[in-house]
C-alpha cells in the first residue's frame, strides 16, 4: 500500500527505493524488511524495536570466533539492554543528535530516529564494507598481522574479579613472570603452527583451481577430511555471495534512499537544507582527508591469505613476506629504543631517589 | 604492601596482559589443532603425542627417517608393480562389467589391491613409475585401498609394512559407511571414496569420505575411467586432489564479487551518493541539539593514536638527524633543513592536541563502556582505500613464515610492554618517592620497582649495606 503511495506521489525513480531498501536490508545483519523503513519514516511506534535489533547488530562487537554470526543468537541480551548499549555506542562515535539519548529505555518507540541513526552510519564510512569483511568467510591461512585484528575479535571483557586490598609487589612481580612465560608459549606454539603450515602448503601444490594461490589452504585441505563442514562452509559461502550481490544492487541504487531520506522530514530541515548547500564543498574535502590520513604502513592493515611460492618465482600482486619482515623489524627497532629509553629514564629516576639513602652498594644484575 | 588503589590498578592491567596473551594462545591452539589433524593423515610418523615435534625449520632437508634404504626401495618397487598390476585388473573389470571380482592382497610381496590407487605413497613417488603412480607428500607411508567387491568390505590390511609400521597406534577406522560406499560404487560416475587406512597396522591413510551429494572428488587413479583428477608427474612431494565442483564456484563467485568492491568505489552514480550523503551528514550535525565541535570518543582517540606515532617517528628521526656527523656543509645544512621541518610539523601536531583536549574537555565525552569496543566497529582505518578483498602475502619457504610471525609477536610484545611500563611508571615511582628512606619495606620496594621498571622483570639487584671498616 505504502509503495504504491510513493510511486504516485514520486515517479518512477521511487520504484527502485523498495529495491534499494531491500538490498541493504539483505546486506545488513538482521536487516528488517522495506515496509519497517516506510514505517519507521512515518515514526511508527510498530518499526521501532527491529530498528533497535538492527543497530545493535550493527554496532555490538563480534563474538570471539567471528564465524558464527547467526542473527538468533541465543545469547542476545533484551531489548532494553540492546537499547542501552545502542545509545552509548552512538553516543561514542559521535551521533550529533540528542533526540536519540532522550528515547524511552524499553524499545517502543522512536523509529524515526533510528533510521536517521542508520542512515548516518551509512553516510559516514563504510559500513556494509566493513560489516561484511568481519564476518567474512575464510578460505585461506592468514596470519593476523595488526593490532586491529586481536581486538576486534577479543569481544567484550568478562566482568573480573578484582583484588580488593593490598597486594604485595611481589605478586606484581610473578604476574610479570607469568606474562613472560606465556608470550614465550605463545612465540613456539606460533612458530609450529608456521612449520605445519608450510608442510601443508608444500603438500598441496598444484592442487587450487585458481593459478595465482597454487595451494590449498587448511581449511580447504579440511574439506577433504570433514565434508560435513565442508557443505558448512559451502552454505556460509553462498549465503556471503547472496549477501554481495545485495551490496552490489544496493550502491548501484542508493542515490534513491538518499533522496528519500532527504525529503518529507518536516519543517526544520528546510532552513537546514539551504545552509547546506554551501558547506557541501568544504566538507568534501574534510572527509577525503580524514580518508588519506591514514597511517603509512597501511598495507600491513587487514587480513591476508598466506600463499606459498618459490623465491623464485615472478612477481604478481601480492605482498611479499621479505618487504613485510623488513617493515616489522624496523618496528620492532623503534620499539626497542622506546622501552630502552623508558628503560633508562626509570634507572636514571630510581638513582635520584636511591640517593635519599646513602651508605648503600646497589650492585646490578650483571648483563644490562 | 602497595597501596589498595595502586594494587587494584595494576593488578588489573597485568591480567588484562595475560588475558590478551591467553586469548591468542586459544586461538593458535584452535589453529594448531586442526593442522596436526590434517598432517597426521599425511605423516603417520610424527609422534602420536600431541606437542607434535619441535617446529622443522628446514623442511626442504627430509627427516632422516625418510631416506629410503635399500630394501625400501625394493618394496616400493614391489608396490609399485602391484599398483600397476592393479589398473590392469581394474581395467579389465570394467571392460568385462565384473564388479565383484576381489582384488585379493598377498601379505608378503607389499602388493596393494586397489580399485583407484590414491594412496600417497612415497614408493611410486621414488620408484617413479608411470601411469598408477601417485606422487605422495613425503613422508608420507604406503596405504592400502580396499578392493571393491570384499564382501564383508572390511579393509584389506597389506601385511608387509610392519616395518614402516609406527606401533600399535589404532586409527580410527572412521565411520563405517565408507566401507559400505567403498564396494558399492564402480559405477562410471566419479569414484566415491575409498579409505587408506590400514586396520591393526596403525597407519591411517589420507581419508576421501563418500558423500555422492557432496559431489565427491578425491583422486588421483591412474588410469581409472572415473577419476576427475589428472595425475601429477611434476611435484614430487605434493598430492594431487581436486577441490568439490560447487565449491570451487562459489569460492570464485566470492572472490569476483569482492574484488567488484573497489570497482565500484568509482562511479558517477557513486559521485552522486556522495554528495547526497555529505549534504545528509552536514544536516544531522545541525539539527543536533548539541552544542560542541561533533567530535566523537572514538575519532579523538583515533587522532590521538596517531599522533602518538607521529611522536615516536618525529623524536627517533631527530635522534638519527642529531647523532648523524655531517662530514661536509652540505649534509650540515641538509640536517638543519631536517630539524626545522620536523620543528614545523611539531609544533602542527602539539597545535593538534590542544585542540583536541579542548574538545574533550569541553563536550565531557565519555569513553565507550566496555572499554576494548570502538575498535570492534571501526577496524582498520587505514585500510579504506585498499581492495577489500582479501589480499596476498607471498612468502617462500618456512623459515620466512616463521620469522614474519614471530617478529609479529615481538612486536605486539613490545608494544605491550611499553604500555606496561608507563602504567608502572606512573603508580610506582610516586610510592618509591613518598615512603620513608629510612623505613624497612623501603628497599625492598626499591629492588622490586627496579626489577620491574629497569630490567623488565628478569634480573634483580643486590643491595649491600657498605660498612665501613672500623
Amino acid at each position: 500500500m505504502g509503495r504504491r503511495r510513493l510511486r504516485g506521489h514520486r515517479g518512477d525513480a521511487v520504484g527502485a527505493l523498495p529495491e534499494a531498501i531491500a538490498a541493504l536490508s539483505q546486506t545488513l545483519p538482521a536487516g528488517p524488511s522495506p515496509e519497517i523503513f516506510r514505517r519507521a519514516k512515518f515514526d511508527r511506534p510498530e518499526a521501532a524495536p527491529a530498528l533497535w535489533q538492527l543497530l545493535f547488530r550493527v554496532l555490538s562487537p563480534l563474538p570471539a570466533d567471528g564465524a558464527s554470526a547467526s542473527p538468533a543468537s541465543p545469547t542476545s541480551p533484551a531489548l532494553e539492554a540492546q537499547v542501552h548499549l545502542v545509545k552509548s555506542a552512538l553516543r561514542s562515535q559521535g551521533y550529533p543528535r540528542r533526540a536519540l539519548a532522550q528515547l524511552p529505555e524499553d524499545g517502543s518507540q522512536g523509529s524515526r530516529e533510528l533510521l536517521l541513526a542508520l542512515a548516518w552510519l551509512l553516510a559516514r564510512g563504510p559500513l556494509l564494507e566493513q560489516l561484511l569483511a568481519q564476518t567474512r568467510v575464510r578460505l585461506g591461512d592468514e596470519i593476523p598481522l595488526c593490532e586491529c585484528e586481536a581486538l576486534a575479535s577479543a569481544g567484550p571483557l568478562p566482568p573480573r574479579q578484582e583484588a580488593d586490598g593490598p597486594v604485595d609487589i611481589r605478586h606484581l612481580q610473578w604476574l610479570m613472570g607469568k606474562l613472560r612465560f606465556q608470550w614465550r608459549n605463545l612465540i613456539t606454539s606460533q612458530q609450529e603452527q608456521c612449520a605445519l603450515l608450510g608442510k601443508i602448503h608444500s603438500y598441496t601444490r598444484g592442487c587450487h583451481s585458481d593459478r595465482s594461490l597454487g595451494h590449498l589452504s587448511v581449511a580447504e585441505t579440511e574439506l577433504f577430511r570433514d565434508p560435513e563442514g565442508g557443505r558448512q562452509l559451502l552454505q556460509r559461502l553462498e549465503s556471503e555471495n547472496a549477501r554481495l550481490e545485495a551490496a552490489l544492487v544496493w550502491w548501484r541504487q542508493e542515490l534513491v534512499f538518499w533522496k528519500w531520506m532527504a525529503g518529507g522530514w518536516g519543517p526544520e530541515w528546510t532552513a537546514v537544507q539551504r545552509a547546506s548547500q554551501e558547506a557541501v564543498g568544504r566538507e568534501l574535502a574534510t572527509l577525503q582527508r580524514a580518508w588519506e590520513q591514514g597511517e603509512a604502513l597501511a598495507q600491513t592493515h587487514g587480513p591476508r591469505r598466506l600463499v606459498k611460492r618459490d623465491a623464485g618465482a615472478s612477481g604478481g600482486p601480492g605482498l611479499r613476506a621479505a618487504e613485510l619482515i623488513g617493515v616489522l623489524r624496523s618496528r620492532e627497532t623503534c620499539l626497542e629504543a622506546v622501552l630502552g629509553r623508558l628503560q633508562t629514564r626509570c634507572w636514571q629516576e630510581l638513582t635520584r631517589l636511591a640517593g635519599a639513602r646513602p651508605g648503600l652498594l646497589w650492585i646490578l644484575p650483571p648483563g644490562r | 604492601m602497595l597501596p589498595a588503589d595502586c594494587s587494584r590498578r595494576l593488578v588489573a592491567e597485568l591480567r588484562d596482559a595475560l588475558d590478551a596473551c591467553a586469548e591468542r594462545q586459544r586461538q593458535l591452539e584452535r589453529s594448531l589443532r586442526v593442522s596436526r589433524r590434517l598432517l597426521r593423515t599425511w605423516e603417520p610418523e610424527t609422534p602420536a603425542a600431541e606437542p607434535a615435534p619441535g617446529p622443522e625449520t628446514n623442511e626442504e632437508v627430509p627427516p632422516p627417517a625418510c631416506t629410503p634404504s635399500r630394501q625400501e626401495l625394493k618394496e616400493l618397487e614391489l608396490l609399485t608393480q602391484a599398483l600397476e598390476k592393479a589398473v590392469r585388473v581394474r581395467k579389465s573389470m570394467s571392460k568385462a562389467g565384473e564388479r565383484h571380482k576381489a582384488l585379493s592382497l598377498k601379505s608378503g610381496d607389499a602388493a596393494t589391491s586397489a580399485s583407484t590407487a590414491s594412496a600417497p605413497s612415497r614408493a611410486s613417488s621414488q620408484a617413479g613409475s608411470q601411469a598408477s603412480e601417485t606422487k605422495p607428500p613425503r613422508g608420507a607411508h604406503q596405504t592400502t585401498v580396499p578392493a571393491r567387491g570384499l564382501p564383508e568390505g572390511r579393509l584389506p590390511s597389506v601385511g608387509d609394512r610392519t616395518r614402516m609400521a609406527r606401533g600399535a597406534r589404532a586409527t580410527k577406522p572412521g565411520p563405517g559407511l565408507r566401507d559400505q560406499q567403498i564396494t558399492a560404487s564402480a559405477a562410471p560416475q566419479a569414484p566415491e571414496a575409498f579409505t587408506l587406512k590400514e586396520k591393526g597396522q596403525g597407519r591411517p591413510g589420507l581419508c576421501w569420505l563418500p558423500q555422492t551429494s557432496w559431489k565427491p572428488y578425491c583422486l588421483f587413479a591412474a588410469g581409472s575411467p572415473q577419476s576427475e583428477a589428472t595425475l601429477s608427474t611434476g611435484f614430487p612431494d605434493s598430492i594431487l586432489l581436486k577441490l568439490p565442483m560447487a565449491y570451487r564456484k562459489a569460492a570464485s563467485q566470492n572472490s569476483r564479487l569482492w574484488a567488484q568492491f573497489s570497482s565500484t568505489q568509482t562511479s558517477d552514480s557513486r559521485d552522486a551518493a556522495t554528495t547526497a550523503k555529505t549534504q545528509f551528514l552536514q544536516k544531522m550535525k545541525m539539527t543536533s541539539g548539541w552544542p560542541g565541535s561533533g567530535l566523537s570518543a572514538a575519532e579523538v582517540e583515533a587522532e590521538v593514536g596517531l599522533l602518538r606515532k607521529a611522536c615516536s617517528l618525529l623524536r627517533w628521526r631527530m635522534e638519527e638527524e642529531l647523532s648523524a656527523d655531517p662530514a661536509d656543509w652540505m649534509q650540515e645544512y641538509h640536517c638543519l633543513l631536517t630539524l626545522e621541518g620536523l620543528q614545523a610539523i611539531t609544533g602542527r601536531c602539539l597545535h593538534r592536541v590542544q585542540e583536541l583536549r579542548a574538545a574533550v574537555a569541553g563536550q565531557q565525552l565519555k569513553p565507550w563502556p566496555e572499554g576494548r569496543c570502538p575498535r570492534a566497529s571501526m577496524p582498520c582505518e587505514g585500510r579504506t582505500d585498499s581492495s577489500w578483498s582479501p589480499q596476498l602475502l607471498l612468502y617462500s619457504s618456512t623459515k620466512e613464515l616463521q620469522t614474519l610471525a614471530a617478529l609479529r609477536l615481538r612486536v605486539a610484545m613490545l608494544e605491550q610492554q611499553i604500555h606496561l611500563e608507563k602504567v608502572l611508571m606512573a603508580e610506582l615511582f610516586p610510592l618509591v618517592s613518598t615512603r620513608d628512606p629510612q623505613g624497612p619495606s623501603w628497599l625492598v620496594l626499591c629492588r622490586a620497582v627496579h626489577s620491574l621498571l629497569c630490567e623488565g622483570g628478569e634480573r634483580f639487584l643486590t643491595i649491600l649495606r657498605d660498612e665501613p671498616a672500623d
